[in-house]
């Protein structure tokens, strides 16, 4: 396949006696989206957590373009250029849409951002064009918390766009939303892999599953159990069984 | 022999200490309010008592008023300040700001009506006698023990077998499951808040026929509560209570080691060591928001 | 009765810088100290010994107590770092309680219960000065700079990191730098104030800098609005005049005074958190910290 951007060998990690992700081998391409799937506690969200430093694994292995990501801070392996959704969206709730984005084109610490004015407009202009692309503009001075749903998830992406990442790990970026926004949402994702923009989509409508991945990561029980492109996996009878809870030892 | 004598006094002062921070911890257990008028509580209920005690009545009939004093300062705070604020936002800032201008109010209002300073009951009960060479024990330290244990007895049991008691207890580790069954959580919180506050009454009592009262008192109390529920763990009555009973012992016993003016610093130098390096406590889980 | 106005002006600058570096944490940052008189007396302690035995300089002392105080702010960073809410502020009472029997105890440093005597008039310079324009322009220049990093991008980072702090790192903030510096700065600000107020009486001692007094500066932030720019220094008149307006009131013996203005800002406190969180100069549709 393409250029390979961000690999994991065999994470695990394991909660008391529950082995959530069980060895998770997973690559992720430029400008391709894969779809992570798998039925509720299949360890989706714990391998994000896993690759972002959120969480430390037990044993495995992630790199980054070659470069080990293992025992990196979250913020360390953000700066390497990976940017995420979480499923509760986290937004900056008392800080308006406008400084939301802002905020996530600003990574420096101290007290100041480097460049000076000129570096300061470039930000500007990358979030007025965050918010631009997901259609936040004429809300640019609400505040996040006085947002509606389907804003709420928008500002969520406008922050990952105005960061400029190129590997985005979206944790049910597209839940809830209507099928208008859901055009959008995945307008946003096809400009994104255009520019080779690398994708992890954790999702559960098969639908949108269908509609927005390349390549599909099938999870069960902590592991990969296939991985392939969407027809192929979806169209697999044993994983459909697995998916829809036909199975009689269904954990949580 | 000074050892064993620190140590007495140590273990009546934790076992005052374990009764008020059981009571705290009862509080923030059941309804996430880290209730910073639990000092207040101690305060009213003890000058009651000395009021009582003072104008003549009879020790019973003072005790009562103390703990009366306690559980309706208790649920008025309950009533009047925490509910509304949580009614709006109610981050935890706010209501800790909320409780402690209470507790500045009541402490200088005591002040004003009670005079300042020191002020204490005298009773045989606190006279001392020489129980072993060089070791002196009041019956105060019996009764000290002996209130501990029973109060301590009458909790577990009210936790464990009463109805309320043991939704007050799930009401910490899973609010909605309450509402699904039908209880509410409004009255629930009520009564935490009068059993907890009602617990701070004996020790204030205790502690007005030993050491005295002060209007400033409130704030250690207070202080002491907390880093008990801390230390012990969050959410673990024993732990609070163990926790107490060992910081009383620790400020008693490091006076052997240093001067009295250390002795709370050793209390704030356990708490400060264990919210670094233990956060969750003795027994807690972690709770780190 | 000007002497008397300019030692209420520059007691009134000098607890603007309390409330406005304190604010700067507590409304930005979210971290809810209570322990800000400790920096204070750090600051003063230090900046006592520097015009006692070094010079009397105001610009020394100031610069000498900045650094102790934010040197030491580390020991209120570490727990900020890994605590916070009520936990922090349990964190923050114990320091405060520790800092209170060092401070009478570290009798070298601070000179004890008694505290630092005679500490000489303040000179800039070379040549002596009154506090009172020392610390209009130390509070002018902390305002200034804490309006720049308050609408920039660090005052960004620190609301950021209050409203979500995984999120704020998952864009790529160094969470505990952000705080670490918040706390830098605003404790080498209480230094500052606690060096003007040294040089303002010529003696400190160890009440000054108790939990009351962090209350008080506490109060000051929340009756002017957390999270504004003027409010703790408006917070700071309001409180600071109290005393004064009620020295005035006849019915009040005069050794009620204290207990009184006491009484008046506690209830303030509750009263505000009740019906008007965001304090007074506070605008409510901005918000305020959910710890």
């Amino acid at each position: 396949m393409t250029d390979e951007v961000l690999r994991t060998e065999n994470l695990a990690r394991a909660f008391g006696g529950l082995q959530a992700v069980a060895g998770v081998s997973l690559s992720l391409y430029a400008g391709k989206v894969t779809a992570l799937v798998g039925p509720n506690g299949a360890g989706k969200t714990t391998t994000f957590n896993l690759i972002t430093g959120n969480l430390r694994a037990d044993s495995g292995a992630a790199q980054i373009r070659g470069k080990p990501i293992m025992g990196l801070k979250p913020w360390q392996v953000a700066r390497l250029g990976v940017a995420r959704s979480f499923q509760d969206l986290r937004l900056f709730t008392h800080m308006t849409v406008r400084e939301n984005v802002l905020a996530a084109t600003e990574t420096a610490s101290w007290f100041w951002q480097p460049g000076g004015g000129a570096a300061r407009r470039a930000r500007e202009d990358r979030a007025a064009r965050a918010l631009e692309a997901t259609g936040l503009a004429a809300l640019a001075h609400a505040r996040a918390v006085d947002l509606a749903y389907a804003e709420r998830k928008f500002l969520s992406m406008a922050r990952i766009l105005a960061a400029e990442a190129d590997i985005w790990l979206l944790d049910e970026p597209a839940s809830g939303l209507d099928l208008a926004s859901r055009l959008r949402f995945g307008e946003l994702l096809r400009g994104a892999t255009a520019r080779g923009v690398a994708i992890c989509l954790i999702e559960h409508n098969l639908d949108v599953v269908t509609e927005l991945s390349d390549r599909i990561a099938f999870l069960d029980q902590g592991k990969v159990l296939a991985e392939g492109d969407p027809q192929t996996i979806l169209r697999d009878p044993a994983l459909a069984a697995i998916y829809f809870g036909d199975r009689p030892q269904e954990a949580a | 022999m000074l050892f064993l004598q620190l140590l007495l006094q140590g273990i009546q002062t934790g076992a005052l200490y374990a009764l008020t921070a059981a009571g705290f911890a009862l509080i923030f257990g059941a309804t996430r309010i880290f209730h910073f008028a639990h000092g207040t509580s101690f305060t009213l209920a003890g000058y009651a008592f000395l009021f009582c005690w003072n104008g003549g009545l009879p020790g019973w009939i003072g005790t009562l008023a103390g703990i009366a004093v306690a559980m309706l300062f208790g649920l008025a705070m309950e009533r009047l300040v925490y509910r509304p604020i949580q009614r709006h936002e109610g981050s935890f800032f706010t209501v800790f700001v909320a409780a402690f201008g209470v507790a500045v109010v009541v402490q200088n209002l005591v002040g004003m009506v009670a005079g300042r300073g020191f002020a204490s009951v005298d009773t045989r009960l606190s006279l001392a006698t020489e129980v072993l060479p060089d070791v002196f024990l009041a019956p105060i330290f019996w009764i000290a023990i002996a209130v501990a244990v029973v109060l301590f007895a009458a909790l577990s049991a009210f936790l464990t077998r009463t109805h309320a008691g043991v939704a007050l207890r799930a009401l910490a580790q899973n609010p909605d499951l309450l509402r699904a069954y039908g209880l509410s959580s409004n009255r629930l919180s009520m009564l935490a808040f009068a059993v907890g506050s009602a617990m701070a009454a004996p020790a204030a009592i205790l502690t007005a026929m030993t050491t005295g009262l002060n209007e400033a008192i409130g704030h250690h109390v207070m202080l002491i509560s907390m880093a008990a529920t801390i230390v012990g763990g969050v959410g673990s009555l024993r732990g609070a209570a163990l926790a107490g009973l060992m910081l009383g012992v620790a400020e008693s016993v490091a006076l052997q080691f240093v001067d009295t003016q250390w002795a709370e610093a050793v209390s704030f130098l356990v708490l400060f060591a264990f919210i670094i390096f233990r956060p969750s406590g003795f027994f807690g889980v972690a709770q780190t928001r | 009765m000007i002497a008397y106005a300019a030692n209420l002006a520059t007691i009134v600058a000098i607890f603007g810088i309390l409330a406005a570096t304190l604010n700067f944490v507590v409304g930005f940052a979210g971290i809810f100290s209570v322990a800000h008189a400790v920096f204070f007396g750090l600051g003063a302690y230090a900046g006592a010994q520097v015009a006692l035995h070094i010079v009397p300089d105001a610009l020394l002392a100031c610069v000498v107590a900045a650094v102790v105080a934010g040197g030491l702010s580390l020991c209120l960073a570490l727990p900020a770092l890994r605590v916070r809410g009520e936990y922090f502020v349990a964190a923050s009472l114990g320091l405060q309680m520790m800092a209170t029997t060092l401070f009478s105890e570290a009798k070298a440093f601070t000179g004890g219960i008694g505290g630092l005597v005679a500490i000489p008039r303040p000179t800039l310079f070379g040549m002596e000065v009154s506090v009172l324009p020392l610390a209009l322009v130390a509070l002018a220049l902390i305002l200034f700079a804490t309006a720049l990093l308050q609408r920039g991008a660090f005052g960004r980072t620190l609301q950021a990191l209050r409203d979500a702090e995984s999120a704020a790192e998952a864009l790529g903030k160094n969470v505990a730098a952000a705080k670490t510096l918040a706390m830098l700065f605003a404790c080498a600000g209480a230094g500052i104030a606690g060096a003007l107020f040294a040089l303002h009486l010529s003696f400190v001692n160890v009440e000054s800098f108790t939990m009351d007094q962090s209350v008080l500066v506490m109060a000051m932030v929340i009756i002017g609005g957390t999270g504004t720019l003027w409010g703790p220094v408006i917070g700071a008149i309001i409180l600071l005049s109290l005393p004064a307006g009620l020295a005035f009131v006849p019915f009040i013996p005069a050794t009620e005074v204290g207990a009184v203005q006491q009484i008046i800002y506690g209830l303030a406190m509750t009263l505000l958190m009740i019906f008007r969180p965001a304090g007074l100069v506070g605008d409510l549709s901005k918000g305020r910290a959910t710890a």
